[in-house]
């Protein structure tokens, strides 16, 4: 019998690393991939960045497993998909989530692609959730889970899925790593950035492709909710909605930033409770169940990674638009960031938030509420 | 699955036997230094001398003209930065090339930029030809050295070096040819070509990784990279690789006896490979069609379809070929020789390089005949959905 062949996405970090590992061990015919996603030394002319550690541990770890390792140049089509919207998204005033889109369309769909040509029918990564009879689980470990970041693949493409340390805590995975010898990289540090922006500081990456003077990274006034001006700031993309940080000081209670205004350059800040929001719109929905909840269900909602999910009632469906109404109000709801739709562990589908609405508006008054 | 084919010999070739039998006494019992005066040295000394003199001989050229080095790259750099060097103390300023050279090449010359020089490009046509007026225009009194690539490495043009060299050496201009690809595939001799500096490399024609040589001619000088002893004149100090070096005069004499042989019967292939490849596929395109080109490469590209994927897909099949000249990490970027001769980016991310040579037989070239349309039209077809 011929072993089901499986594309393993490797960034040579211990998940993927150990996926490789298992699936190995489950008896598929295992293929390593890297992506190679961007260029981090484009300023030194003819050394092209093709020796990055974290693609020789991938290559590393396949060699050790015996199985073939690929480094995929998939540059161009990350820049278009997910760096550029990366900083469309910024120079709008939201704050994106890139590893969304990275998912959604490099690995889920361009990668996948390449498993086609290879005769691959499965697809493999380290993400911490599981896909199980053609549908999207939350990972078993609560807090790894990464489901909220896999909710904008394409449906039929669960089912060619594996995601072996999705049943995994991430001690085990480590311990695993260990016991498979895979010292390269069992005991790497979690990795906390963006790829793409090493050292967290985002506006490096914003500098570099926005023009110089781009009114996202210029000063611009720091406004309370009435209006009144407060101070300034050095560009409202250096901000996100609930941040502390860089604002002024000298408010009897801790101040927030509760909305950015680009049109304005402003950066509108206030107490907590002026982060509370009741309501989300939500675009780019997609589905990935069969049965698409209709509106007045009942679903529960995550609005970021590791947020604990809330209650909410779908209002309204138009197109790839939802919205929804919390059960309570849930503080900084921030364009750009990802709507995921549960039920219990199922992910039902997802979206990109366009607007959080405070209590009061009009769609509050609906009368799940006065119930 | 049936036997793999190798389709990569101008990315290395295996050691031959030959090669292989003449070195083994070299990590046996022969294992003198070439420098020490006793037997050990001696016979050390006498290989490596004899050694020379076969490689010089396979060259055209004095054993005295002969400086072993680890590999093609260090003799291109020793060319570029060994000549400017010397010479921009003479109040020469520039250097030339083409821009389908070797990444040493291109990369040296970079760094003779670096340290002043004025980098200048020939222009060359859609089959990588270095066109005569850019040459005319360019190799003029004030350039220290001009280098050229006598086979290119990924389409296989092969340049009229002959021709360069004398109109380089009626303006003092010191000419240069890379003739890693070169030698053993096309007749070079020093004799017949008056190029002043000339390198090679072991591995490609069945000697092993890390051996090289360049050819230095009598009157031409070349400041060293590195400073020790005086071996090889001192133009490259350092104990010499006997065993390697013995290997490599062994593979030289081979590929120098067997070129009429041998060639002719790669070109038949390579012809019979690329006839049948552009009658299935009728939109295919041969890069470097139109010039001279050397018998075992053949680089084509199909619309449609991107090399990455191929290589991949033929990989998985048992068949090993590449996409031009092999990067670090292994990523397949737009070839910097394909761009250079116009190809439109959507062929140049397309092509595929097959090259031929000792492990290449008539059975190898039917089966890759069979699969390679079949790949290209699945490829095609995922393409297709994909869009």
């Amino acid at each position: 019998m011929t072993r089901e062949r499986v594309l393993v996405a490797m960034s040579g970090g211990v998940d993927s690393s150990v996926a490789a590992a298992l699936l190995v061990e489950q008896g598929y015919d295992v293929i390593g991939a890297t992506m190679k996603l961007f260029c981090y030394g484009d300023e030194v002319p003819d050394r092209p960045c093709c020796s990055l550690d974290s693609i020789d541990d991938a290559r590393r770890v396949c060699e050790r497993l015996g199985v073939p390792h690929y480094v995929l140049n998939m540059e161009d089509a990350f820049g278009r998909d997910v760096l550029q919207n990366f900083v469309d998204e910024y120079a709008r005033g939201r704050t994106p989530i890139p590893c969304v889109r990275c998912n959604s369309f490099t690995k889920f769909r361009d990668l996948l692609h390449k498993a086609d040509a290879l005769d691959a029918q499965w697809i493999a990564t380290g993400h911490y959730a599981r896909a199980v009879g053609g549908e999207l689980l939350r990972g078993l470990d609560p807090a790894k889970d990464q489901s909220y970041f896999l909710w904008g693949i394409d449906r039929a493409v669960v089912s060619r899925m594996l995601l072996p340390v999705g049943a995994l805590t991430k001690a085990e995975t480590r311990a695993r790593a260990r016991a498979l010898g895979l010292n390269v990289v069992a005991e790497k540090p979690e990795s906390q950035d963006i790829c793409f922006v090493p050292g967290g500081d985002h506006t490096v990456v914003l500098a570099k492709h926005l023009a110089s003077g781009d009114a996202a990274l210029s000063r611009g006034p720091i406004l309370l909710s009435d209006g009144r001006r407060v101070g300034e700031h050095e560009g409202f993309a250096r901000f996100t909605i609930g941040q502390r940080k860089g604002l002024p000081g000298g408010y009897a209670v801790p101040m927030f930033v509760t909305a950015i205004r680009p049109e304005e350059r402003a950066v509108v800040i206030g107490p907590r409770e002026e982060l509370l929001g009741r309501g989300i719109i939500a675009r780019e929905m997609n589905w990935l169940v069969s049965e698409e909840p209709e509106v007045g269900a009942q679903v529960e909602v995550q609005i970021r990674h590791h947020a604990r999910p809330a209650r909410a009632e779908i209002v309204r469906v138009e197109g790839d638009e939802i919205e929804l109404a919390l059960d309570e109000a849930v503080s900084a709801i921030s364009p750009g960031q990802s709507l995921v739709i549960y039920s219990g562990e199922r992910v039902l589908g997802g979206g990109v938030i366009e607007a959080g609405m405070a209590a009061g508006a009009a769609r509050v008054r609906l009368p799940i509420f006065a119930a | 699955m049936p036997a793999p084919v190798y389709l990569d010999h101008s990315a290395t070739t295996p050691v031959r036997a030959e090669v292989f039998a003449a070195m083994e006494p070299f990590y046996g019992p022969k294992f003198g230094n070439p420098s020490s005066m006793h037997r050990w040295g001696r016979e050390a000394r006498a290989a490596l001398d004899e050694a020379r003199e076969r490689l010089a001989a396979a060259l055209g050229a004095h054993p005295d003209e002969i400086v072993f080095t680890s590999g093609g790259t260090e003799a291109d750099n020793l060319a570029i930065l060994g000549v400017w060097r010397l010479l921009r103390e003479k109040g020469k300023r520039a250097v030339v090339t083409t821009p389908i050279e070797h990444k040493a090449i291109l990369a040296a010359t970079h760094q003779a930029g670096h340290e002043g020089a004025e980098e200048r490009m020939l222009a060359v046509d859609g089959a990588g030809l270095v066109r005569d007026e850019s040459f005319d225009a360019l190799v003029r009194e004030d350039a220290a050295v001009c280098s050229v690539m006598w086979v290119n490495n990924e389409i296989g043009t092969v340049q009229p070096i002959a021709q360069m060299a004398e109109k380089a050496r009626a303006h003092g201009v010191i000419f240069h040819t890379d003739a890693v690809q070169a030698f053993g595939h096309v007749p070079v001799s020093a004799k017949t070509a008056a190029f002043d500096i000339l390198s090679v490399s072991g591995h490609k024609i069945g000697a092993p990784k890390g051996i090289g040589a360049i050819y230095i001619r009598r009157g031409t000088f070349v400041e060293p990279m590195q400073f020790g002893g005086s071996q090889n004149r001192g133009v490259r100090p350092g104990t010499e690789n006997v065993a390697a070096a013995v290997g490599l005069a062994r593979a030289a004499e081979l590929a120098v006896e067997e070129l009429d042989t041998e060639m002719p019967k790669l070109e038949r292939m390579r012809d019979y490979l690329q006839k049948e490849l552009e009658t299935r596929i009728p939109d295919a395109v041969v890069n470097g069609a139109g010039a001279p080109r050397a018998p075992h490469i053949l680089n084509i590209s199909v619309p449609r379809t991107d090399s990455e994927s191929m290589l991949m897909a033929l990989d998985m099949a048992g068949v090993a070929c590449s996409s031009g000249s092999a990067c670090q990490s292994g990523t397949v970027d737009p070839s910097h020789v394909l761009e250079a001769i116009g190809v439109p980016r959507e062929l140049a991310i397309a092509a595929v390089r097959m090259s031929l040579g000792s492990l290449t037989t008539d059975a190898c070239i039917e089966r890759v005949v069979q699969l390679f349309p079949a790949l290209i039209s699945k490829a095609r077809r995922l393409a297709g959905v994909a869009s």
